[in-house]
């Protein structure tokens, strides 16, 4: 048992890494599905304009660069969320699936746009100073970089997580969310609350996709994988609960990293074999919100 | 939380209008819909009179497209369950009619019609799953049973050629001749298209469609009138695919190769977003809906130097708003443009 | 009455367009005579020849679709835009990533735009998926990436030719190198497709047959594959004294990237398919790329006047160094050009007989090859990967010889 612990040290010190970086992705997500019923399909191209910030600020390696990257990143995150808040009021009162239509639709252009002012070409980025190199974990290297997403990750559950369970802004989106009526009632505009919740889930997403870049790069294509594993990880967990995005996001961490180290042959088959497991076994996911009860 | 489709008002409504009219509003009614049924039925058979072979094969791609969004249809605007896997059977009902065609015969119509019921056959034996859940999740469930099925597609290589396609796949034969000329081609897919969509159009309709419709609308409701939901929803997925198998089974007879993307997300959301811009619940309208993303996605796409996904995109975004109901909405609004045009006048 | 009727007549036009299109082109009309193809051009000397070029302008493959264009528009302007007695008019269509968009592009290069030959295709499933039709159709497809062995084996016909290579005949060159050099157990990894699995076999088999032994395997999920640690964990512990793999695109950045993070390049050396350092991914992966050796039947560093010559034109051309995608496509006009002098007919059948009598190809930036089942017989370099001023190049090691078909 200890010598197959120690075999896979570094799978599972990696499943944490990545579970840090999808929970960063898919938390902003799952908000704004679960509390807003937004089902955000663009969410992945805001990432991948997270992803070519980097590209165009890292350039020179310095922390000045990455923290450039990344309040631009928020800027343009927030702004995109706002304006996705603004397109998707018209569509309130109809059905989900419109939605799905006008995000995906977005994700497209965006996606496009991205590919006219980047061209195709695979970009790499690289980590901040003192972050390149790799550390000695158990005898193995393992990049340094990757040690501090799961800091950050947990970092930010922590912060998300008291933010909308324990402050009154938390509450006041948790009320909207189960009595719009009462809400407006209260003196609050509906459309504020909405307008703030999906421009900080969009900002988190473009968030991730700096941080994610000197892992993943920047490249075509990237949002729809990153999409995919965003939508896994969020109903894995259970849509709507910042507990469940973690749970998901560390699942999801753990099957492609632990899961595709020990049966490499079946990696093609994992990660949507879990999830079929999972909805079979629990179809609502694993911690399915208060929210998506109803 | 609702992801059904609200089209459910106005099929309800139309239909309370058609019993509250006279027999003889009613033969109007039907002269209204049949004259131009008929009329587009003679110009879509006389379409390799006068139309080249590429532009003939795009209409028969647009007609299996729209066979297969309509199979999705009766999923997701009758029974009210949107899923994102429903290539995986039209990938299934290809494959088989590929495998049939090169191992065994390509006399129609014996490979689409075991396409057709291998469609079913895997339909079944995932849907039971499937239908337990419902809304979003079944949508994540259906696209983990479609990127499964693509998966194995690409894995079992010695069956489906993996990711080089199922290639070689010979013409369609009938009477022992094979179908080489375009037109040819083209009124076989259009023959057991109609087929098609007259069958998905005769269950829609039957008490069955009704009962859909109804456990779309409220489960509860019709739980406690004594229907069992599960049994209903479980019927429609094996019949939506086994449609989608025969589209699969028409496709692989037309390209004459069967790529695992086929089966894949991609096929499938795209099919997904044809029906919500053709109009989810209405049949018809997702055959618009299909025909504009192949047109745009394989016809005028390629000759944008790359910018087809542009393109599509820019449709998706401008339908949602122009188009609130899907082409589908369309008459509703000229119906009731003239209605209201012929009460004043 | 007035606003949804523009609606209407909005999607009236988006049919209208297609319908309008095809009463242009459709001479006589309809589409159950035969198959016209591009055969009316045929003629004695002069005229047009109409090629339609077949490249990825959309999707993951974009870049190389990019490289191919300007291998071909190179040998192009070099030749006055003239093959043999005849004008070059180039219908360039998007290949996009697989053969849902591939296959209708080619049908309709070939009815609509009734072009006399086809150039192009990068991706394998697309090529083995025109081959019927290019040959009901009977005009000539030079292929100019795709390297499934199917495409000019089981797929055969006397119209689909390749200027590009077979995955096996460049696996196996490295299989048979790190034999010969008795390296000990290697590890082998390529993405779970058919080609990944192609390169996989044809190494396997000519290391296995030169006397070594494989440390173990790795499929890797394709296209999705972003972390390659769990896998690269296998490596370490199968004790293999190196590992060849087989990755391009953005999965060649991250696994040569990721390979170094992981401290495995320095313990166990990387060799690869030519693909994994070939082209705009080589910058991407920086410094970690570095003393990576890889097999491929073209680098910009070979040793002879025609690659030098090349090399300078197209730098002097696009300010940018040629990929083994663009010498394919140049390769590809180059061979076409001389069937087309040779023949003085743009008919299938006359080009592709002429194309079947050329003989060595002596000029060819990649050093003397020639057709054999009309797939490239052709020397296999041994690259290696160096920082030459900043700039990184693969520079030739050695010339492992004249590769023939598996």
């Amino acid at each position: 048992m200890l010598g197959w612990f120690d075999a896979n040290l570094v799978s599972i010190l990696n499943g944490f890494a990545i579970g840090s970086l999808l929970f960063i992705l898919a938390v902003g997500l799952s908000i704004v599905f679960g509390m807003m019923d937004v089902l955000n399909l663009a969410h992945g191209a805001f990432f991948l304009i997270g992803s070519y910030l980097a590209v165009t600020f890292v350039a020179g390696e310095s922390w000045g660069g990455f923290l450039t990257a990344l309040g631009v990143a928020a800027l343009i995150g927030l702004l995109a969320g706002g304006a996705l808040s603004g397109l998707t009021e018209p569509l309130a009162r109809r059905p989900i699936l419109d939605q799905a239509l006008l995000t995906l639709g977005i994700s497209l252009i965006v996606a496009e746009v991205l590919s006219i002012i980047y061209g195709n070409d695979v970009f790499s980025v690289p980590p901040p100073p003192g972050l390149a190199e790799s550390i000695d974990v158990a005898g193995r290297a393992y990049p340094a970089y990757r040690l501090m997403l799961i800091a950050v990750g947990l970092v930010l559950a922590l912060v998300v997580w008291l933010v909308v369970e324990k402050t009154s802004i938390g509450a006041l989106v948790r009320a909207s969310v189960a009595d719009r009526e009462m809400v407006s009632a209260m003196g609050v505009d509906n459309r504020k609350v909405k307008f703030a919740v999906l421009g900080v889930g969009s900002l988190l997403a473009t968030v991730a996709g700096v941080l994610a870049a000197p892992v993943y790069g920047a490249r075509p294509g990237l949002d729809e994988t990153i999409l995919l594993l965003a939508l896994v990880v969020i109903v894995i967990g259970g849509r709507g609960s910042v507990r469940g995005a973690l749970v998901g996001a560390l699942v999801i961490g753990q099957v492609e990293s632990l899961g595709r180290a020990l049966v490499p042959d079946l990696a093609s088959f994992i990660l949507f074999g879990t999830l079929a497991l999972v909805l079979i076994v629990r179809p609502r996911g694993l911690f399915a919100g208060k929210v998506a009860h109803s | 939380m609702s992801v059904i489709p609200d089209s459910s008002t106005e099929t309800t409504g139309a239909a309370a209008a058609v019993a509250a009219t006279s027999p003889a509003s009613r033969r109007n009614a039907l002269l209204r819909r049949g004259v131009p049924a008929l009329v587009l039925l003679v110009l879509l058979a006389a379409v390799p009179l006068f139309a080249d072979p590429f532009t003939t094969n795009t209409i028969s791609r647009i007609l299996i497209f729209a066979l297969f969004a309509v199979s999705l249809d009766l999923l997701v605007g009758i029974t009210g369950l949107p899923s994102l896997g429903h290539a995986a059977y039209f990938g299934v009902g290809a494959y088989t009619a590929g495998l049939v065609s090169i191992h065994w015969t390509s006399e129609a119509p014996v490979p689409v019609l075991l396409a057709a019921g291998a469609g079913a056959v895997a339909a079944a034996a995932t849907g039971w799953l499937a239908v337990r859940s419902g809304g979003v999740y079944f949508l994540m469930l259906t696209l983990a049973i479609g990127e499964l099925v693509h998966q194995l597609a690409q894995r079992l290589t010695s069956v489906t050629g993996g990711s080089n396609g199922l290639f070689g796949i010979p013409s369609v034969r009938i009477g022992g001749q094979p179908l080489t000329l375009a037109g040819l081609v083209y009124w076989y897919v259009l023959v057991l298209a109609l087929l098609g969509f007259l069958g998905l159009w005769l269950v829609a309709r039957s008490p069955f469609g009704g009962a859909l419709r109804g456990i779309r609308d409220n489960e509860p409701r019709m739980r406690s009138l004594g229907y069992s939901p599960f049994r209903y929803k479980y019927v429609a997925f094996i019949l939506a695919g086994g449609f989608a198998g025969l589209a699969g089974g028409l496709f692989a007879g037309l390209l004459r190769i069967v790529n695992p993307s086929d089966a894949g997300f991609t096929t499938s959301a795209l099919m997904l977003l044809a029906v919500i811009l053709g109009g989810a619940g209405t049949l018809w309208g997702p055959v618009l809906g299909a025909a504009v993303v192949v047109l745009v996605r394989d016809t005028f796409g390629p000759q944008l130097d790359g910018h087809g996904p542009l393109l599509l995109g820019i449709v998706f975004v401008v339908a949602v708003y122009v188009l609130p109901r899907g082409f589908a909405g369309l008459t509703g609004v000229l119906a009731r443009r003239k209605r209201t045009a012929g009460g004043t006048a | 009455m007035t606003p949804p009727v523009p609606i209407r007549r909005r999607v009236i036009t988006l049919f209208g367009a297609g319908s309008m299109a095809l009463t242009l082109a459709a001479c006589g009309g309809g589409s159950l005579g035969g198959e016209e193809g591009g055969a009316e051009g045929g003629g004695d000397g002069g005229g047009t020849v109409r090629v339609g070029l077949v490249i990825p302008q959309a999707g993951v493959y974009t870049p190389l679709g990019e490289d191919m264009q300007q291998g071909w528009d190179l040998w192009l302007d070099q030749n006055d835009g003239m093959m043999g007695d005849f004008d070059v008019e180039t219908v360039i269509a998007d290949e996009g990533e697989g053969p849902d968009t591939g296959v209708p592009a080619v049908q309709r290069l070939l009815t609509e735009d009734s072009v006399d030959a086809l150039v192009g295709i990068v991706n394998s499933a697309t090529a083995l998926g025109v081959a019927e039709q290019v040959t009901e159709a009977e005009v000539p497809l030079i292929v100019a990436n795709a390297g499934a062995e199917a495409i000019t084996k089981d797929a055969a016909s006397p119209y689909v030719w390749r200027s590009s290579f077979t995955n096996a005949q460049i696996a196996a060159a490295m299989g048979t190198h790190l034999a010969e050099e008795g390296i000990g157990p290697v590890y082998v990894m390529a993405p779970d497709y058919a080609a990944g699995q192609e390169v996989v076999a044809g190494f396997t088999e000519a290391y296995e047959a030169g006397g070594g032994t494989i440390a173990g395997q790795a499929l890797t999920p394709f296209g999705t594959t972003q972390d390659f640690q769990p896998f690269l964990s296998g490596v370490q512990s199968s004790g293999a004294a190196a590992t060849f793999v087989f990755y391009a695109g953005g999965e060649a950045v991250s696994y040569v990237q990721q390979y170094d993070e992981f401290g495995l390049k320095d313990s166990i050396p990387l060799y690869g398919s030519g693909f994994l350092t070939e082209g705009s991914v080589l910058d991407a992966q920086g410094e970690s790329a570095v003393g990576v050796r890889t097999t491929l039947h073209y680098s910009t560093e070979i040793d002879n006047e025609a690659n030098a010559e090349f090399v300078e034109a197209y730098q002097a051309a696009y300010d940018e160094l040629p990929t083994t995608y663009a010498v394919q496509a140049y390769d590809a006009a180059n061979v076409l050009g001389r069937a087309l002098a040779e023949a003085g007919d743009v008919s299938g059948s006359a080009i592709t007989e002429a194309l079947d009598g050329l003989g060595e190809i002596d000029d060819s930036p990649r050093g003397p090859w020639s057709f054999t089942n009309q797939t490239p017989e052709q020397s296999i370099y041994l690259r290696e990967v160096a920082d030459e001023g900043g700039t990184l190049l693969n520079t030739v090691v050695e010339d492992l010889g004249v590769q023939p078909q598996p």
